[in-house]
């Protein structure tokens, strides 16, 4: 199956008469071998922190069973792995961990981004919650679902195989401008108040009344009204 | 004493707790309430530490096992004298019945006296009220922010805390521990990215060689504001966020916060819908002790039963699957019934459930409880007294493991429990072996309540009638004004309790989960607070593995069940 992978594109058409006629002999790049054995030996660390962490375990076990796609051998070990995949809600307080865990991951490497609290915050726009693992790490394969499932997170590890052929990976933490945003979430009650009571104030000293205040008024003829008679 | 008597009325002195703490404080106890059953007393806050103190010695209260303590914030609520009230839930195992004590608390001056001289379990709990709500508790040994991060500014529950005011975490805290000046120990750091502490645990353990001398955990890597979330949200939509509170048995938390909600409204779900939520219940217990048994000897190094367990999972899943599309995360939980009827095949999808089960429990068996290198690992290990438990706050399984036989399921039934038959297990030492021995045969009396609800399962609607909690039916909505407008008027208001509090609990995969839920009568909740089983068990977690082994350590943390949705809420 991988072989005949190699053979396609731009290489060596395996449909060619000369391929498999000559036998044993392939011809390819050396570039093009090492990405063909990258993407079928995936080194995967799960940084699991929540419910699609569950589902992870569903994937990498014998129902689903990710060894056929030549990335069954988990390493809990940043440093002998080549794809993340950052399971499960990401909160402030986990943010450095996470980006030192991915600085400690050799180069090349990819992040696969599992449900939609690690690729956006999912329901939880709140104050503690990260807006999305991008805003630290590059992200490669954003999967959505909350949790995903697992025809979906193997549908990014295919992606994943694809990116790692074509020789693309994610280099800039692509959300790194909301770090530090200030949230728009719900309303500040209290400020909201307050700051109500201050324009109704400056308002009525300048003898208007407050805003919002619906006032009906007898609109003056239009000059083109003799048109209409 | 006159105006103790006024304060409680003269029905509720014939309620132990009331009638003790009315004659001990006399008019420092400012009121006492009943609402659906909850006996709520609210003393005065120079008399908190006495009263807690009382509850729990006083041979006729006997209050010894420490349920929750929280904040709520009254922010312009004018019936309310004071702006912040602590609430504390305990429960009295020898006399089987809760209370709720309460205190109210100025804005001006927030201080109020620590109860960790009373209860050991009250510390991580006051370490909470004071990063939530800034409630300083005086004499406290630790009080450190413990759910958000050390970068944090404010306090994110009160009411004028916008809800998505983030702060960037700039300098994490590196040490938990300090090493002592002139020693030769080690201080080893374990997580939250450690795969024995399942992402989201920190350790910190001080070595003497491979004994640990002191321990500190750090929590809060989790914490997603479930119960910020909950106070914009509706009764219903709080629905789907239950389910990720304990996401390894989802069912089992919307099936807790439907009930609290019930007992709200005063609304009792349809016996069809009751039989159907147990049977889930207690496929998604089981689904939920598989994790549990499965992980904890991954941890130990033994990958086999995990996977034997898991294919087991798969076809629980199935079921759930059948019944409402989702695997993990299923929202099938509606207040007052369920969101639809099962399948045609849902009993046929059951049984091959059961039986699945049952062949994967024989063969752990076979692997892991007569296996000689599992005992040794496990037998005589994280020993935790009764005593201790209870003043802690364990509950489920661990405390069974330790010798109380306290499961709501028997002590207070809900959803028609007391039909069926089945045993509570009860350990002996309390060791990790106990707890896995629990785990293991809970499994069994779980298939059996599931072959018996199954056995006789109702016939009848799923979903209550009362209009003013269930949307009616698509068909009626379609055909007559009436129930259109009744759509309309639910979808558009929500679901409008009374002004009132309760606090409902059952009995979840790892223990009590409560939730304490205030209602102005308004459509959001005022507050919600879920009394999380495992954040009481990981809190004796340091003080269980100080003197023991490193190995040991990572023995014990997976079989006390911690996880991190439920813990961080």
């Amino acid at each position: 199956m991988g072989l005949i992978d190699l053979f396609k594109g731009k290489f060596v058409d395996p449909t060619y008469p000369g391929v498999h006629g000559g036998g044993d002999i392939v011809t390819t790049t050396l570039d093009a071998m090492i990405k063909w054995g990258r993407k079928s030996s995936i080194w995967p660390m799960p940084f699991g922190t929540a419910c699609c962490a569950i589902e992870f375990m569903a994937v990498s076990f014998s129902h689903y069973d990710i060894a056929r796609f030549g990335a069954e051998v988990l390493r809990f070990s940043p440093r002998q792995s080549d794809l993340l995949f950052v399971a499960g809600t990401i909160v402030d307080k986990q943010g450095p961990v996470l980006k030192t865990i991915y600085d400690q991951m050799p180069d090349p490497k990819w992040v696969i981004s599992m449900g939609v609290c690690a690729s956006s915050g999912g329901f939880y726009r709140s104050y503690h919650t990260m807006q999305g693992i991008d805003e630290v790490v590059p992200v490669d394969v954003y999967v959505p679902g909350c949790p995903p499932s697992p025809e979906g997170l193997l549908s990014a590890l295919m992606k994943i195989q694809e990116r790692i052929q074509k020789g693309e990976q994610a280099r800039e933490p692509q959300g790194a401008h909301r770090l530090g945003a200030p949230g728009a979430g719900a309303i500040d009650r209290r400020a909201r108040r307050e700051a109500w009571a201050r324009d109704d104030a400056a308002r009525r000293a300048e003898g208007k009344p407050p805003r919002g205040l619906l006032q009906l008024r007898v609109l003056p003829p239009a000059a083109n009204e003799e048109h209409h008679g | 004493m006159a105006s103790a008597t006024a304060a409680v009325a003269p029905g509720l002195l014939a309620k132990p707790a009331a009638r003790v703490l009315s004659e001990a404080l006399g008019d420092r106890l400012l009121s006492a309430a009943d609402f659906r059953g909850d006996l709520a007393i609210t003393v005065d806050r120079r008399s908190w530490v006495e009263a807690a103190r009382l509850l729990r010695d006083h041979p006729q209260l006997g209050y010894e096992l420490f349920l929750d303590l929280c904040g709520v914030d009254y922010l312009d609520k004018d019936d309310r004298a004071e702006r912040y009230e602590v609430a504390l839930h305990l429960y009295s195992v020898s006399h089987r019945h809760h209370v709720r004590l309460k205190t109210p608390v100025p804005e001006s001056d927030p201080k109020l006296a620590t109860l960790t001289g009373v209860f050991k379990g009250a510390g991580w709990f006051e370490r909470e009220a004071w990063d939530l709500y800034g409630i300083v508790f005086e004499g406290h040994p630790n009080l450190v922010r413990i759910l958000t991060h050390d970068s944090f500014v404010g306090h994110p529950m009160r009411k004028d805390y916008p809800t998505a005011k983030r702060h960037v975490l700039k300098s994490p805290k590196e040490r938990l521990l300090e090493v002592p000046p002139g020693s030769e120990n080690l201080l080893i750091n374990i997580g939250p990215s450690h795969p024995s502490m399942h992402g989201a645990f920190r350790v910190q353990a001080l070595l003497d060689g491979e004994t640990i001398t002191a321990a500190e955990a750090e929590i809060g890597y989790m914490h997603r504001n479930f119960e910020k979330m909950a106070e914009e949200r509706t009764y219903w939509q709080i629905i789907p966020y239950t389910d990720r509170l304990n996401y390894c048995s989802s069912f089992m938390n919307g099936h807790g916060w439907a009930l609290a909600v019930e007992k709200l409204l005063g609304v009792p779900a349809p016996p069809r819908a009751e039989a159907i939520r147990v049977i889930l219940s207690e496929l998604s217990r089981v689904m939920d002790h598989l994790v549990c048994i499965g992980a904890n000897v991954v941890d130990l190094g033994a990958i086999t039963p995990f996977f034997v367990m898991f294919r087991a999972r798969e076809d629980i899943y199935d079921v759930l699957d059948a019944c409402c599309g989702a695997r993990l995360t299923v929202s099938y939980v509606r207040i007052g019934g369920l969101a639809q009827d099962v399948p045609e095949s849902f009993a046929a999808l059951v049984g091959r459930a059961v039986a699945s089960v049952r062949e994967v429990l024989r063969q752990a068996d076979e692997l892991l409880t007569r296996n000689i290198v599992f005992q040794k690992r496990f037998k005589g290990i994280g020993v935790m007294p009764k005593e201790e438990a209870l003043s802690w706050g364990w509950v489920g399984p661990c405390l069974r493991g330790s010798g109380v036989g306290y499961d709501i399921r028997k002590d207070h039934p809900y959803s028609g429990y007391e039909q069926y038959d089945f045993d509570v297990p009860v350990g002996t030492l309390g060791d990790c072996f106990d707890r896995y021995l629990v785990r293991m045969e809970e499994m069994r009396q779980s298939l059996r309540i599931v072959e018996q609800a199954l056995g006789k399962m109702p016939q009848g609607p799923i979903i209550t009638d009362d209009r003013k909690v269930a949307l009616p039916p698509k068909s009626e909505v379609y055909g007559g004004i009436e129930s259109l407008m009744n759509h309309f008027k639910l979808v558009y208001d929500g679901i409008l309790p009374p002004p009132g509090e309760v606090y409902g609990y059952t009995e979840a995969a790892n223990g009590e989960l409560g939730y304490y839920v205030v209602s102005d009568g308004r459509k959001h909740p005022w507050r919600v607070k879920v009394r999380p089983p495992c954040y009481n068990i990981y809190q004796a977690y340091p003080e269980m593995i100080r003197g023991g082994m490193l190995a040991d350590a990572i023995a014990i943390i997976g079989g006390l069940n911690v996880i991190a949705g439920e813990l961080d809420r």
